[in-house]
């Protein structure tokens, strides 16, 4: 068959399921895809590979860093950026164990301190950014010493041990075998997801970062709507703080360091605009299971993880490259 | 049909790198019965380095099959607890680990027991109460004696000082919290109190395992105690950082400055009569040791519960005598 003059007005197959995927998942078609073939070469190489309990185990291992991706996905969806992520997640962890430990009081307190102590950072980060006009760089690096700094002087420096066993089940608890982790996981993907992609919130939340000066024209509140991401951002930092606190039965607070890249790799990698605009929850997702199944495979396959490293290196490197040459395919046609 | 054909050639593109990264990543290794799992912390430092070549060389000498895996770094917590639950997969005859810190790796601990994994704690990371809390319990602890390290730092410090020497002393602790660091600082305070009253430790202060903080606090230290007549450091690589201050501050020879590890860099330094003396610990021996008690273990002999291997002090004579058996475990 010779080259369609029309093709423009008729669509290939390979552009029609990357439209379908874009509209029916705000997903991008080559993610997922690399996500399905990842997997069926990790299932060929090893042979533990391709297992429920392997795949509860990625999952597992990949909620923390999912759920602070999803995070990421709403700052940098609105152009902004948080840097403290990973702090402010280990700051909750040590708020959670202290309350609940220290203090003795009751396991929701605890959890309500975590999250609390997380929102309560974000809030920060958005009133900085918004009302004291310093970049979201500056004052989310600082929050990151911040909040680490204040994890080591609560903790005195060591990890607080011994949850109440309400906590210690929303970490290890496995109702009808799944780790509580992993629903608490997808519950809050399938929410996030609602709202990023069918609420106004979401539609602001892009159109922001898009052109932040036509969004304000439009009627928006910019700076309120910042100051509800970040606050949102870390409150769901500290949701990711508390997951790892519970599975490990102690706040640590080292724990987290250097997440906040390892999120932000995610969400690009799920196709979210590292300067705003576009953003999928789902797509983080995907980002965040790509990164998890590459590192389970290689562990599985004994691969040193400094290879680990660089492999996740190499893929988010492509993933933009492949986003880059179709925008700019498009441009051309 | 062409556009489609491109953009299918793209994604094999796609599928080749991928396949082309986890290939070049290592070779395949495939399970045998009885696998020996060994989770390290980092490789990057030489103390698990050595510690990992003990481990391999044990293993091939009893002929056992195992496969080693290490985290990027000594804080990735989280990363190492992934890690191990992954290893648990290849279902394993015998987990050892060497936790990052006491609890980051319970979890997985526990599932190892449930499933009949000997589990052994290298280099003593995990904490004993903090283990029957949890319901685990491990097949044995292998390590140094950190308390008998720091006391030996002492004597050595003291031999060097004088038992009626009076004067400051600083100390260099670990990461804050870290009970490898407390052991070996509180051991040599202790001895360092009953053999010289006369020494005064004016300071001992959290250095994070880290040599440029170590070297910060040795500067800061001298302003204040300019007549500073020792350091303790509790690793190798902070005691390297306090030489590095001390012999910039033109004191060098003065301060008599001791580590704990033994590594290749500290060798060097002792050597070249920098740094005064390091207790070693002998991480090649640990990891050898390791291997070669659960084989018994899983023999069914019995192996006591605390494997001490023991420490020996590095000094310049020592080094330059070669005599000292211990020494070809010194790596």
């Amino acid at each position: 068959m010779s080259p369609q003059p029309n093709a423009v007005t008729k669509p290939g197959l390979w552009r029609r399921a990357q439209i379908k995927s874009e509209e029916r998942l705000h997903v991008r078609l080559e993610s997922l895809l690399v996500l399905i073939g990842l997997g069926v070469i990790m299932s060929f190489l090893s042979p533990y590979f391709l297992s429920v309990s392997n795949f509860l185990n990625i999952l597992l291992a990949t909620s923390t860093i999912g759920v602070l991706a999803i995070a990421a996905t709403f700052v940098l969806g609105s152009g902004g950026l948080d840097l403290s992520l990973g702090s402010v997640m280990g700051l909750s962890g040590v708020a959670g164990a202290f309350v609940a430990v220290n203090l003795g009081l009751p396991s929701a307190l605890g959890v309500a301190a975590g999250i609390g102590a997380g929102a309560a950072a974000g809030y920060i980060n958005g009133k900085l950014v918004t009302r004291a006009f310093v970049p979201a760089f500056i004052v989310t690096l600082g929050m990151m010493g911040l909040a680490r700094g204040l994890a080591l002087v609560i903790s005195d420096g060591r990890v607080i041990y011994g949850l109440p066993s309400a906590l210690l089940y929303l970490g290890q608890g496995r109702p009808f075998g799944i780790p509580m982790p992993v629903i608490i996981f997808f519950t809050v993907v399938l929410i996030t997801h609602y709202i990023l992609a069918f609420t106004r919130f979401g539609r602001y939340t892009l159109a922001i970062g898009d052109n932040e000066n036509a969004a304000r024209t439009a009627g928006i509140d910019v700076a309120t709507h910042r100051v509800i991401l970040y606050t949102l951002s870390g409150g769901l930092a500290g949701l990711a703080g508390m997951l790892f606190m519970a599975r490990i039965n102690s706040g640590d607070p080292t724990a987290g360091i250097s997440y906040e890249l390892t999120a932000i790799t995610a969400a690009i990698i799920g196709g979210t605009n590292l300067f705003g605009g576009r953003g999928s929850i789902l797509g983080a997702v995907i980002g965040a299971l790509i990164m998890g199944v590459l590192q389970n495979g290689l562990n599985l396959l004994a691969v040193q993880s400094y290879y680990q490293i660089m492999a996740i290196g190499a893929v988010l490197i492509f993933a933009v490259f492949i986003d880059q040459y179709q925008i700019r395919k498009a441009a051309d046609t | 049909m062409l556009r489609i054909a491109k953009k299918i050639n793209r994604f094999t593109a796609t599928a080749a790198v991928a396949v082309a990264l986890t290939l070049g990543g290592g070779s395949a290794a495939f399970a045998q019965d009885g696998e020996y799992a060994i989770l390290m912390k980092t490789l990057a430092n030489p103390f698990w380095g050595a510690m990992g070549l003990g481990v391999e060389e044990g293993a091939a000498e009893a002929g056992v099959a195992y496969f080693i895996q290490a985290v990027e770094s000594d804080q990735a917590a989280e990363s190492q607890l992934n890690v191990c639950n992954t290893m648990l997969e290849r279902k394993p005859v015998a987990m050892i680990t060497a936790a990052i810190n006491s609890t980051n790796l319970l979890p997985c601990l526990k599932a190892a027991q449930e499933s009949g994994i000997k589990v052994v704690d290298l280099d003593g990371n995990l904490d004993p109460d903090i283990l029957a809390a949890e319901g685990i319990e491990i097949t044995f602890r292998i390590g140094s004696d950190n308390v008998a390290a720091g006391a030996q730092g002492a004597d050595y410090m003291v031999s060097q000082l004088g038992a009626d020497a009076v004067g400051a002393i600083l100390v260099i602790e670990g990461l804050s919290g870290n009970i490898t660091g407390q052991k070996r600082a509180s051991g040599f305070a202790d001895r360092l109190a009953e053999l010289a009253p006369g020494l005064e430790i004016v300071a001992s202060l959290p250095g994070d395992w880290d040599r440029g903080k170590a070297a910060t606090i040795t500067n800061d230290i001298m302003i204040r105690n300019p007549n500073l007549l020792g350091i303790f450091a509790a690793n190798d690589g902070m005691a390297l950082g306090a030489v590095e201050s001390v012999f910039a501050a033109g004191k060098g020879g003065d301060v008599v400055i001791i580590g704990v590890d033994g590594n290749s860099d500290a060798v060097k330094s002792i050597k070249s009569g920098r740094l005064s003396a390091s207790v070693a610990q002998l991480p090649y021996l640990v990891g050898k040791q390791a291997v070669e008690n659960v084989q018994r273990a899983l023999a069914g002999e019995d192996v006591p519960s605390n494997v001490d291997v023991p420490t020996m002090v590095l000094t310049q004579e020592i080094l330059a005598a070669g005599t000292e058996p211990m020494l070809e475990f010194v790596k």
